[in-house]
Parts: C-alpha cells; sequence; structure tokens
C-alpha cells in the first residue's frame, strides 16, 4: 500500500507541475465562484423597469409614475400603446402596465379609477414581482386620496378654505411619508441564497466530474510516456497502481469541491460548520465514486483523446440526469433514468444538507449508493484491465 | 560450470494467428552479456516482455535467479531492472526525482533511494544536472537517465533493450563503460542491439532470432568463425548471411 501512495504523491506533483491542468483543476472553481458571487451575491436590491403606457396624461397617473420612479432600483419607461402591444405581441416584454384614459378624473369625481396590467403567462419573475411594486404604490395612492377625501369632507362647513385643507393633509401625509409609523429595514446578512442553494450542489458535482476526465487519462498517459510497462516490471502491483491512481483523483476532486465550498461559507455563509462537514463528506464519498468511474473508462481507453471523449460525454449525461442544470420534475421518466447517474445522489445530498438544514443522517442512503459505486468500480476496472490487449 | 541466472525453456507467446515467438530457449549465466539480436518483428522485444513479467507467456518457462516467473513474479521483479527501447521517463519532473520515484518502486526506503539515485547518477555523468527538468535534457542525457533507472533497487539482472538508439558517440561509449562496469560487478545483462559492432564488442554470447526462433547462439567470435576468418568478418556479416538482405517491416 506504501507503493500506491507513492503513485498517489507521484501523480499529484505532476499535476502541479502541469500548468494547463492545475488552472483547469484549481482555478476554474474560484472563477466560477466569482461569477456566482457576481451574478447572485453582489447586488442584494433589486433592480427592474417598469414600463408604463399613460393613455390618462392627468395629475393623478403622473403622480402615479413619479412614486414608483421614486422606489429605489426601479426605473420607469413610457411606451405608446401601440408600442407596448406589439413588443408584449413578440414577446419582448412579459409585463406592461397601462393607465387608462379617464384614471385622474374618476379618482377627483369620487369614481373608481382601474389600472391594467397586461402580460404574457404569469409576466414572469421580475414582473411579478414589479407589479407586486406598482399595487403598493396604487394601494398607498388609494389610501392617502381616502384620508384626503376624508378630512375635506369633515371638515367642510367650518370655514376652513379648501386649499388650506389640501396643504395641510398633503404636510401630514409627507411627513408620514418620510417617517411611517411602521417602518421596514432591510438588512442583509449575504448574498441570494436562493440561487445558491439551487445552483451550489450542481456546479459542486459538475467540478468533481470534471476531475474524472483527468482521471480517465491516467493510465493512457502512463502508456504513451513508457512509463507504465516499466512500473510494471517493478514490484508495485496492478492494485497498487490502481489505487495509487485512484488516490490521486479522489484528492484532485476533493480540493476542488473544497474550494468552492470554503468561498461559499465565507461569502454566502450557506453553511454551519455542521453542515460543512456534512457536506465535505458527501463531496469525498461522490469524489470517490466519480473517481473510480474514471478508471474504469483509464482502463479501457486506448488513446488520450479516446479517453477525454468518452469522459466528457460520461459527464455530460451524468450532469444532465443530474439536475445540475434544470430541475428534474418528480414522477418524469428523466426522474427514473436520472437514478443511473451518479450526480443524482450527490446533488440530493448536498441539497438535504445545504438548502434543507438536513444533516448527514437524512442522506445515508445516497452516500452507500456512491460508496457502493465506488467499489464496483474499482473491481470493474481492475477486471478490465486484466482482460484488455496490453494490459495485466 | 558457470551458475546460469536465467533460464527460459520452450517459449511460446502468439498474438491471434501470429506467432512472435516460437520455442526460443536459452540461458545466460551470472556476470554474463547476453546478447539478443534479430531483425524487425524477429520477436525479440516481446521475449523481453515474458522475462521481464509484463507479458504472460502461452507455455514455456522462464526462472530468474531460481525465481518462476510465472509462480513467484513479484520476487522476479525485485531481482531484475528493465531499460525499455523508449525512453520511459516523467519529463515535468526533475532527473533525482525520477530516480527517487522508480527507486522507492523498487522497494528502496527513502535515504536508500536518494542516496542510489545520486551514486548512479555520478556513474551516468548527470549528478550537476540531478535537479533538471528531464524535458530539457538532450536525447543522450535522457538514454542515460533511462538507464540510471533500471540500476535503481540493485537488480541481479538487467534487461536493455536498444539503450544506445539515437545518441552521439560520446554518449554511446559512457553507457558502454558502465555495461561494462556493471558486468564486472557481477551483474548478468540481456542486451539488444541493431549495431552488431555494439554486440561484437560488449557481448559474451549472443543469440540471432527470426520469426519468433533463435537461428543461432554463441560467442561472437564462434559466430564469425562460422563465415570466415574472425579478424576480417563481421558480425553484421554473419547477421545478414543468416537472416538475410530482404527488407523487415
Amino acid at each position: 500500500m506504501k507503493r500506491a501512495l507513492f503513485i498517489t504523491l507521484n501523480e499529484i506533483r505532476l499535476y502541479l507541475q502541469d500548468k494547463g491542468d492545475l488552472a483547469f483543476g484549481l482555478l476554474l472553481p474560484v472563477v466560477t465562484f466569482a461569477l456566482m458571487y457576481g451574478a447572485f451575491g453582489g447586488h442584494t436590491l433589486f433592480e427592474a423597469t417598469a414600463r408604463i403606457v399613460n393613455e390618462d396624461r392627468g395629475a393623478y397617473s403622473t403622480q402615479l409614475i413619479e412614486q414608483l420612479d421614486a422606489v429605489e432600483g426601479i426605473d420607469i419607461e413610457i411606451l405608446t400603446a401601440a408600442d407596448a402591444d406589439a413588443r408584449l405581441e413578440r414577446s419582448d416584454l412579459l409585463l406592461v402596465l397601462y393607465i387608462p384614459a379617464g384614471f385622474s378624473d374618476e379618482l377627483v369625481s369620487g369614481g373608481k379609477a382601474e389600472l391594467i396590467f397586461k402580460q404574457r403567462g404569469n409576466g414572469g419573475q421580475e414582473g411579478q414581482i414589479l407589479a407586486s411594486i406598482i399595487r403598493g404604490v396604487a394601494g398607498e395612492m388609494n389610501q392617502e386620496f381616502q384620508v384626503h377625501n376624508q378630512v375635506k369632507s369633515n371638515l367642510g362647513g367650518t370655514g376652513i378654505p379648501e386649499d388650506r385643507i389640501d396643504i395641510s393633509v398633503q404636510k401630514y401625509l409627507e411627513e408620514e411619508r418620510q417617517q411611517p409609523v411602521v417602518g421596514v429595514v432591510e438588512e442583509v446578512v449575504g448574498g441570494s441564497p436562493d440561487f445558491i442553494n439551487l445552483y451550489l450542489p450542481g456546479i459542486v458535482t459538475m467540478y468533481v466530474l470534471f476531475a474524472l476526465t483527468i482521471n480517465a487519462r491516467a493510465i493512457v498517459e502512463e502508456r504513451k510516456r513508457g512509463t507504465l510497462e516499466r512500473l510494471l516490471t517493478t514490484r508495485l502491483s496492478v492494485g497498487e497502481l490502481f489505487f495509487g491512481k485512484f488516490m490521486a483523483s479522489v484528492t484532485r476532486g476533493f480540493v476542488q469541491t473544497l474550494i468552492l465550498l470554503c468561498l461559499s461559507y465565507a461569502v454566502f455563509q450557506l453553511f454551519t460548520p455542521l453542515s460543512f462537514l456534512a457536506a465535505l463528506v458527501i463531496c469525498l464519498i461522490f469524489a470517490a465514486a466519480a473517481s473510480a468511474l474514471g478508471m474504469i473508462i483509464a482502463s479501457i481507453a486506448r488513446s488520450e483523446d479516446g479517453a477525454v471523449w468518452i469522459a466528457v460525454v460520461f459527464t455530460m449525461i451524468m450532469v444532465m440526469l443530474g439536475g445540475t442544470f434544470f430541475q428534474v420534475s418528480e414522477g418524469s421518466i428523466l426522474e427514473t433514468i436520472g437514478k443511473f447517474s451518479i450526480s443524482t445522489y450527490a446533488n440530493d445530498a448536498l441539497r438535504t444538507v445545504v438548502a434543507e438544514g438536513g444533516s448527514l443522517g437524512d442522506t445515508v442512503w445516497k452516500l452507500v449508493v456512491l460508496a457502493g459505486i465506488c467499489v464496483v468500480g474499482l473491481g470493474i476496472s481492475r477486471l478490465i484491465f486484466k482482460v484488455i490487449p496490453g494490459g495485466k | 560450470m558457470a551458475e546460469e541466472f536465467l533460464m527460459v525453456k520452450d517459449l511460446h507467446k502468439s498474438f491471434n494467428e501470429f506467432k512472435a515467438v516460437n520455442g526460443v530457449s536459452f540461458s545466460i549465466e551470472k556476470g554474463e552479456i547476453f546478447g539478443l539480436l534479430g531483425p524487425n518483428g524477429a520477436g525479440k522485444t516481446t521475449t523481453i516482455r515474458m522475462l521481464s513479467t509484463v507479458l504472460e507467456a502461452d507455455s514455456g518457462d522462464i526462472t530468474v535467479g531460481g525465481y518462476s516467473v510465472k509462480r513467484e513474479a513479484e520476487a522476479v521483479r525485485s531481482i531484475i531492472g528493465v531499460c525499455p527501447q523508449d525512453i520511459a521517463l516523467y519529463e515535468d519532473l526533475s532527473a533525482i526525482d525520477n530516480m527517487v520515484f522508480f527507486g522507492r518502486m523498487a522497494g528502496l526506503n527513502g535515504k536508500d533511494a536518494r542516496e542510489q539515485a545520486m551514486t548512479n547518477l555520478k556513474l551516468m555523468g548527470l549528478v550537476e544536472r540531478a535537479k533538471g527538468k528531464v524535458a530539457k535534457f538532450s536525447g543522450g542525457m535522457k538514454r542515460r537517465i533511462n538507464l540510471a533507472i533500471a540500476l535503481m533497487g540493485n537488480p541481479l539482472l538487467l534487461f536493455l533493450d536498444e539503450p544506445t538508439v539515437g545518441i552521439d558517440p560520446q554518449s554511446r561509449n559512457h553507457i558502454y563503460e558502465n555495461i561494462l562496469g556493471l558486468q564486472k560487478k557481477g551483474m548478468s545483462i540481456l542486451y539488444t542491439t541493431h549495431y552488431m559492432e555494439e554486440a561484437d564488442r560488449l557481448c559474451n554470447r549472443v543469440a540471432i532470432m527470426d520469426g519468433g526462433q533463435i537461428i543461432t547462439l554463441d560467442t561472437p567470435y564462434n559466430l564469425k568463425s562460422q563465415i570466415g576468418s574472425p579478424e576480417e568478418v563481421t558480425l553484421e556479416d554473419v547477421f545478414l548471411k543468416l537472416t538475410g538482405r530482404s527488407l523487415r517491416d
């Protein structure tokens, strides 16, 4: 077993010498993380543009637009009805607010004014948030308008001039807006965890599977440089050679995930110390399972290109079936096929720990499956190497 | 009678229908340099691969230092050293790192591996370049490292498969001297080469293979005597007479 360790150390040393592999293996997780942070972690404020068709052009529609414009993070784009309809038609826009003609007059006359949302489907995630904000602003306007009318009605006949009532009410409402009775304070405690929770497990498992691509070349590279045959004439057994290569691959895969998990811990505060350790254990077992499958490819492949292609195709299938890029619907055929993907078990286990607050105990059977794949994979790779031409 | 260190009896190996080695028998005495010559495709490398435990023979017996290659392969591997035909090194590592690594594979501990690596590098005239990356070495230097690695673990039998291919006369001469030095220390050597003058100079006995069989086996002097005066004919004349002048793939 000592010799297997030397193989592992030698493999790692060679890996560190190869700047390309090193950059791919260690820097890429950092770059991915930086992109994730830029996409999900850097901005905590919702930013969107509200498209409005103002067919009213009265005092209250103008006030509504001004109040919307004053909301932090919201920009306003005024469109004509024709333009808005055309853009909705071709799905260029998903939601537009129409302020119909007579909106202000209705309010003044004490009638019931309406705002109209035209949308495609559910208006999209951004559209839904915008609609909610617009409803809030309109509701606020509505309340202010009612307060204004009530005060005017109550003070009617007291001899107080109407314009003075208007000014006083406006002044109090303005003070209320500046210092509301019920204030809402936003406290940012980290990036947007939902996105990270959703994508982090997939990204982590994807990187481990990328390590598989490097491992798939392990035997072919030795064969190509002639060192395989040389090693086979030493006291090193084939089992030790395979185990050494396997351990090197596990180390590489694990270090990559360690970088990602550490950054996620430090920047997004996604973990508790316990869930962080649980995630590390899951990643270690997954790296072992992926490396064992990499050894199968390594024992089959006859050329470096062949090894890489088999590994890439295999990785992509595993990643797709594992639900890395999209959620696999429950009960679908894809979910059934996905049970043959090691990523499924790793993703599920990581989600349990990272997103659902579960413990390692909740992922036991998934980890048992991964460990089983690891043992069987190593056994199969050794058997294949025994029977293929040039094997031993 | 000299002690036979390697014994090969009726060795056979086929790849599908092609008989690569067909009934080869010979032995190498302790401290002997034995030349295995033959044109391309004669079966030399296949024979060496079987003797060095890489390839399993279809039939026949091989014993090295009293150990059966079939039944005691690990024991055999502990007393042999192999210098393959192609340079088999980790080019991204330094000379010393390559040597220490293969030393560890040969069963040496860290300290012994390092000491032996330095001794062998000195022997090959490369001690000053010990920490240099192999990728930056010349062809001759790589050949010498290739040979030096085969010496790690102090093997009793050395397989040298065309160790001087493609190098300059200085490096080649350096390798000759080393091989003769190793013989003096009692090491047995199986040597293959396409350079007949090299075999003539180094080998105590020579076997010429063709078509998977040994077609003659004797001392260079006796082989030359078979076709003329040993002072006038060369081993190449013998070789061409026995294997013909037709080109081989």
